[in-house]
């Protein structure tokens, strides 16, 4: 990282850190629901990496969520515990699906995504232990020495710990040598096997990375909800990450899911005065970003915005860009 | 004993057979050229032999060991690596960081430490480096080392692949097609360099259309014909061959 981008970086970060002071209580709220959505994207554009669109998020973030909130209710487990139970849980079932689907290729992991996504909601809905429809009910909040989080804040922070450490998990790998590995299947498999990357193994470890933080996003969620319902982990809201990636730009795996979770979080909430309106609005929005801006918000501010920053000599010319084609 | 050794090999795609009993040995050092019309399975016996298509029948054994059946990345760690006919490349990243995962297979300092990025994974990572700039120099690109694989003119890409590919360090290098598109001069320094490749000790199989360089570079010469074995001999033996030269000419009848 150059120095600019830590600068950038801390000022960010003071920002966010920040924001309960300055926002409203409503507006907190709506943070804090991005705070998830962001983490849901993370996991698809991780994933994307390796050519594997998922569309089973709302799976393991229902696996999380229902651990979470069945062992804080029904046997007064504390939350910390519940937190790896359900993430190691989401891992394990994960891998046996995925053990099944991932050799069969991209085709047969987006079915078996699509299928586990619907599966899990109805097995949620449908069995009595889970609570039914209508949920298990109210989930007490997690406490830290016999601090109960309770206000907007307080949560904030809370969800904002895990998505950092969610983002710092996600930028390491991508800058390891595995993440060289899964850029590597993802632009060219074929290239990608005869150099010895065994390509069924590194999309897994992708998978269930991917996993895992779905499942503490989940139990997040059940923290602050303070209520899950098999509704919520809809097979549709595994559509809607998909679009924050998209509208945040696909190349950007780390922040993309982040402005995009922003963006279509909050224009729904800018138009309440036309609520019956507000799904076509929110939809034309979303169709007029991806004509408008393919690569994505993110995307668009790489063409626009940073060839200025260069110019006031904010930041290094990228090399390899467009603009400096060798010919022979 | 020769280093790759395919015995009776058969590819069928439905009812077409693509590669019928084919019988082909390569000694070790050798760099040997696999040529025939469009169409005669050559691309195909370079697919079966790195595990990327599954044979339909027949044995592939590479320095004795039979590795008949074995996945891509399991035939790529045994030492044998390839270039493409189309330029596969990983086009969004530079041609060092290519080159680089090229290295996938060797400069491993386990999981943990590359996460972490510990010492020992910057200590391999840079040992990594350095011999991938080696290869980039060795293939003359070194001046667009850090431009986008995708932004490359032709002759760079192919000469990439390559690299990829020796990247790998093989034991037997398959290059598909490794001069075609290429100007003259640039087909000339690719041939200088498959030769010092061949004197590092490393084996090579070339599918190539280039008669002039074909004749000029090869060991020996295998014709294939409808996936099948037509001729096999010295360049001059080749050149000489009425079967050869009716394959690529047709027969001249009446």
């Amino acid at each position: 990282m150059s120095k600019t981008q830590k600068i950038a970086l801390g000022v960010l970060l003071i920002v966010v850190l920040a924001l309960p002071w300055f926002v409203s209580s409503y507006t907190l709220q709506i943070l804090i629901q991005t705070i998830t959505f962001a983490m849901l994207g993370l996991a698809f554009a991780s994933t994307l990496r390796v050519g594997l669109p998922r569309f089973d998020i709302a799976a393991w973030w229902a696996v999380g969520a229902y651990t979470t909130a069945l062992l804080m209710k029904k046997t007064d487990m504390s939350f910390w515990l519940t937190l790896p139970i359900g993430a190691v849980t989401a891992v394990l079932v994960g891998w046996l699906i995925f053990m099944i689907a991932i050799p069969r290729g991209m085709m047969v992991f987006l079915l078996f995504g699509m299928v586990t996504a619907m599966a899990i909601q109805q097995l949620f809905g449908s069995v009595d232990f889970f609570g039914g429809w209508g949920g298990p009910g109210l989930v007490p909040r997690p406490t830290i020495f016999s601090h109960r989080f309770v206000g907007k804040p307080e949560l904030y922070y809370l969800g904002l710990v895990f998505l950092i450490l969610n983002v710092v998990v996600n930028y390491r790998f991508f800058n390891s040598k595995i993440g060289r590995a899964w850029n590597a299947i993802g632009s060219s498999l074929r290239l990608a096997d005869s150099v010895g990357v065994n390509v069924v193994r590194y999309r897994m470890a992708n998978v269930l990375i991917g996993n895992f933080f779905l499942a503490i996003a989940g139990s997040f969620f059940a923290a602050y909800s303070p209520t899950v319902m098999p509704s919520t982990f809809s097979f549709g809201s595994s559509i809607y990450v998909m679009m924050y990636v998209i509208v945040g730009g696909l190349f950007h795996s780390l922040a993309g899911p982040i402005i995009g979770a922003l963006v279509i979080t909050f224009i729904p909430e800018y138009l309440r005065m036309a609520r019956e309106y507000e799904p076509i609005i929110t939809s034309a929005a979303i169709i007029a970003i991806i004509i408008f801006m393919p690569m994505g918000i993110l995307g668009l501010l790489d063409a626009r915005v940073k060839p200025w920053l260069v110019r006031l000599g904010l930041m290094r010319p990228e090399r390899g860009s467009k603009d400096v084609v060798t010919s022979q | 004993m020769s280093l790759l050794e395919l015995g009776g090999v058969i590819k069928d795609f439905g009812r077409l057979r693509a590669v019928s009993e084919l019988d082909l040995s390569v000694e070790q050092g050798q760099i040997r050229s696999l040529i025939g019309p469009n169409g005669a399975g050559k691309t195909t016996v370079f697919n079966l032999i790195t595990g990327t298509l599954p044979v339909s029948g027949g044995t592939v054994r590479f320095n004795g060991e039979d590795i008949t059946g074995l996945r891509p990345h399991r035939i790529a760690q045994k030492g044998i690596a390839r270039s493409f006919q189309q330029t596969f490349l990983f086009m969004q990243a530079t041609v060092l960081e290519n080159v680089l995962t090229g290295f996938h297979m060797e400069c491993r300092a386990g999981a943990l430490h590359e996460f972490l990025n510990t010492k020992k994974a910057k200590k391999t990572d840079g040992g990594c480096r350095s011999r991938a700039i080696e290869i980039i120099e060795f293939m003359g690109l070194s001046p667009v080392t850090h431009e986008r694989a995708g932004n490359l003119p032709h002759g760079y890409q192919r000469a990439l692949g390559v690299s990829i590919a020796l990247a790998c360090n093989p034991v037997l290098l398959l290059l598909d097609e490794p001069v075609t598109g290429m100007n003259p001069t640039e087909t000339r320094e690719m041939v200088d360099r498959i030769r010092k490749i061949r004197q590092r000790g490393i084996t090579i199989i070339i599918v190539e259309h280039d008669m002039r360089v074909v004749m000029d570079i090869s060991d020996r010469i295998t014709v294939l014909n409808y996936g099948q074995k037509i001729a096999e001999g010295l360049p001059s033996e080749i050149r000489a061959n009425p079967k050869v030269v009716e394959a690529y000419l047709g027969r001249e009848d009446n």
